[in-house]
């Protein structure tokens, strides 16, 4: 009776676990293998294999997203806006950690606004102010964008709260030997902070790979666009061409896909360490 | 007191660059808005002029503007509830350390690290009316009438939900994963003791000792929901008529396509309201139900 019981229980389970495995990996499965099919098949059997593997569709995406271009910005601008981040974020945290003083608290709260009002809540006049500082259709336009008005505010929320778990007294030894403030931030306190730059350099990494709003909105040019505006602009031309578009979309998340693949154990990390601080 | 001096110099310059950067990008725009929506400023006008409260009253008046802003609360509301339902359940079943049920996680997590534009291309294919769309093949497939997902006003909307649902459903759960893990077995073991059954230990012991996790995940897909902007621009470009306008749809598109500003920035100040009190609302509860558990 119990062993039955047992074995119900488990097949049970079992089901469970295949019906959650298709639901997520079929959307997955349908996108990898049309991009290999001809329309004719992809209509004819929209799951079946195709009969022969071609790469065909794969070389005429590359070709009309301009992929290498398009991918170089998006790590130009990925990479700058993460370094950029951390940078600045850590500097900042450090002060509201360590200092008593009155005015970085204040601006500490001024940071907070950010986690509270959603930036899209000034995307009008920045649109206004980017335009004005001759930044329209660059890259540092939307570096700074990601940089400052999108990502800063959780990034300071969470190094603050980590940097308030390290103990003073390394930093205090050194300042006794002499080493100035800002040497004894980068020397001694950056190399600890590890953890937390890594959960903030993932966050900040999918959000701004991930971001196609401010591309779209401050840059125009093709040859600066990022991946997403090349999927974006392709959409209408390969509209009715399924197996030409599919690759397309492959090609742009790839890069971030194989970073998850290789990164998985510490993105999901990330991904909790950002929430339990949170 | 001369170092102390030299050190708070050093900490100013050091919390300059964020403070600078965040005040011209953010604190700045973010009052103009406010500023511009009290004005009549638009493509079309060469002086701006002082209008009051106009904006407002001609956003509360336009029947395009309230439904785009019903959307997008229904649609924050119901991504809410049902990712987070999901995610719970999954959580408490998959929180076991098998090869297979880490597998499952993986997989369940990964379409949080594809773009919204991306998982909303694919599923506009995948939901298509067309000949050979994934999913009528699969109802037809089964015996079932075909459905016009996307095409038809009254569900477009909640297709759009679904597949940010798919999307997001994991990188919740994950969050939920490592909750349970920090709760305590010994728990249920006395409770099993006490002959509390599965549902039970659930309720009494589970559920409450998720807070954390819950306040996290609730607030997150609320606003998030809020935000909705990338699956409805490319799925269904807010159709069919304005069927699936959200408000950020809205916002861009009065702002920048037909360049009324001073209306999209009366707007935005409505969609910080808004937000503004979902989440005191929903803190408020949360706040209660903490202090509920702690009793």
């Amino acid at each position: 009776m119990m062993k039955c019981k047992n074995i119900a229980k488990k097949t049970g389970y079992g089901i469970f676990l295949a019906i959650v495995s298709v639901i997520m990996l079929l959307p997955i499965y349908y996108l990898l293998v049309t991009t290999f099919k001809t329309p004719a098949e992809a209509v004819a059997s929209p799951l079946g294999l195709p009969t022969h593997f071609t790469f065909d569709n794969y070389i005429k995406a590359i070709d009309a997203m301009n992929y290498g271009q398009a991918l170089k910005n998006n790590l130009i601008i990925t990479v700058t806006s993460v370094i950029f981040l951390v940078v600045f974020a850590s500097m900042a945290s450090y002060v509201i950690a360590r200092s008593k003083q009155k005015m970085f608290k204040v601006m500490y709260s001024v940071f907070l606004v950010g986690l509270i009002i959603p930036f899209q809540v000034s995307i009008i006049p920045l649109y206004k102010i980017i335009a004005g500082a001759n930044l329209m259709n660059t890259h540092l336009g939307v570096i700074l964008v990601n940089v400052f008005c999108i990502n800063l505010p959780l990034s300071i929320f969470l190094m603050r709260g980590f940097i308030n778990t390290v103990p003073q007294e390394l930093e205090e030894a050194a300042l006794i030997d002499g080493c100035g403030t800002f040497q004894c931030f980068w020397r001694i306190i950056f190399p600890l902070l590890k953890p937390i730059v890594s959960t903030v350099a993932i966050l900040d990494t999918l959000a701004i790979w991930n971001d196609f709003m401010t591309p779209l909105l401050f840059l125009q040019s093709s040859e600066k666009q990022v991946l997403l505006q090349q999927v974006y602009r392709n959409v209408g031309p390969f509209s009715t061409d399924w197996t030409s578009f599919f690759p397309m979309l492959v090609m742009a998340t790839l890069p971030l896909v194989i970073f998850y693949i290789v990164m998985q154990k510490q993105i999901i990390e990330g991904v909790v360490a950002g929430a339990v601080k949170g | 007191m001369i170092m102390d001096k030299r050190k708070n110099r050093t900490y100013f310059l050091m919390i300059l660059p964020a403070f600078i950067g965040f005040i011209i990008l953010f604190i700045v725009p973010a009052i103009m808005s406010f500023g511009y929506s009290l004005t009549n400023w638009s493509v079309y006008n060469a002086d701006i002029d002082f209008i009051g409260f106009r904006n407002f009253q001609k956003l509360f008046q336009d029947a395009k503007t309230v439904a785009a802003i019903q959307h997008s609360v229904v649609y924050a509301i119901l991504i809410t509830i049902i990712q987070n339902v999901l995610s719970i359940i999954l959580a408490v079943l998959l929180n076991r350390n098998s090869k297979v049920t880490n597998f499952v996680k993986g997989i369940t997590f990964l379409p949080a690290v594809l773009s919204i534009m991306v998982v909303g291309y694919l599923f506009q294919y995948i939901m298509t009316s067309a000949d050979g769309g994934l999913l009528n093949s699969i109802i037809q497939f089964f015996g079932g009438q075909p459905v016009n997902w996307l095409g038809d006003s009254n569900i477009a909307l909640y297709s759009v939900l679904a597949t940010q649902v798919w999307q997001w459903t994991g990188y919740t759960m994950v969050i939920y994963v490592a909750n349970l893990k920090s709760i305590d077995s010994s728990l249920y073991e006395a409770a099993q003791i006490d002959g509390a059954n599965g549902i039970q230990r659930f309720f009494r012991i589970t559920l409450p000792l998720l807070y954390p996790a819950t306040s996290f995940n609730l607030l997150m897909s609320l606003i998030g929901g809020m935000k909705m902007f990338d699956a409805v621009f490319v799925m269904t470009k807010g159709g069919p008529g304005y069927a699936t306008e959200t408000i950020m749809t809205t916002l861009i598109r009065e702002g920048f396509n037909t360049g009324k500003t001073a209306y999209a920035c009366a707007f935005a100040v409505v969609f910080f309201v808004i937000v503004f009190v979902f989440s005191k609302v929903v803190t408020y509860f949360l706040d209660k139900w903490e202090g509920a558990i702690q009793a």
